[in-house]
């Protein structure tokens, strides 16, 4: 286990959470928290996508992995709260 | 024989009458709503069609002039995401989900990574049934 956590992600794999990451921000019924959900995903994978060595590439993914489970539950208990008013930012839009 | 010819003029005497003008208003009705539906856009959904791909390409176009890395002179039917367009990897990512959100479809994984162009986007998304 320690040994397969410590080899760095393929390219796939990453790019595999990345999208998930936007799949999973895109879910949230509140503008605010979708849209800084896919802008701090994305921000941070060009963040770290310099990591050179291979534990901190793979502690990173890890960390990623983790957050994307702490959004996917989010996206649910935001969904019970939604108010029913959409933000005038969103009205705009349509 | 007896039996069977008495069973027939039982049965005839036992049937019960067709409301016919009913029949025929449901009919009516039910031959009202496909041309209503013919007229709306779900039906071709629900068929599966296809879109034009002269649409396609046009709205793949405007979706990439509005993405904010990317100058929209720069942007021509055959550009290459990364060679001609400087995208990386992750900008790719990023493209091909803001095409999932205008073509209301949802792009797997292993297709995703084949869409590296606006050729290729163009090409998978008029193939594709959903797409709207």
């Amino acid at each position: 286990m320690a040994a397969a956590a410590a080899a760095a992600p393929s390219k796939a794999q990453v790019l595999s959470l990345f999208r998930a990451f936007l799949r999973t921000g895109r879910k949230f019924s509140d503008y605010n928290i979708r849209e800084y959900t896919v802008r701090r995903a994305a921000d941070a994978f060009r963040d770290n996508r310099a990591l050179a060595d291979a534990p901190a590439a793979a502690a990173a993914f890890a960390d990623g992995k983790q957050q994307l489970e702490v959004a996917k539950r989010q996206v649910l208990v935001y969904s019970l709260y939604a108010p029913k008013a959409k933000s005038v930012v969103e009205m705009k839009i349509q | 024989m007896a039996m069977a010819a008495a069973r027939r003029a039982l049965l005839n005497h036992l049937r019960v009458p067709v409301a016919r003008p009913a029949t025929a208003a449901a009919v009516a009705a039910a031959g009202s709503v496909p041309v209503a539906r013919l007229l709306s856009s779900t039906t071709e959904v629900e068929k599966g069609s296809f879109l034009d791909k002269g649409e396609v390409a046009d709205r793949v176009v405007s979706v990439i002039k509005n993405f904010q890395k990317i100058e929209p002179s720069k942007v021509t039917p055959n550009a290459h995401f990364q060679k001609d367009l400087g995208l990386d990897s992750l900008d790719t990512v990023e493209i091909v989900m803001a095409f999932e959100e205008e073509f209301c479809l949802e792009i797997p994984d292993n297709e995703a990574e084949k869409i590296d162009s606006i050729k290729t986007a163009v090409d998978f998304i008029a193939s594709h049934p959903q797409a709207k």
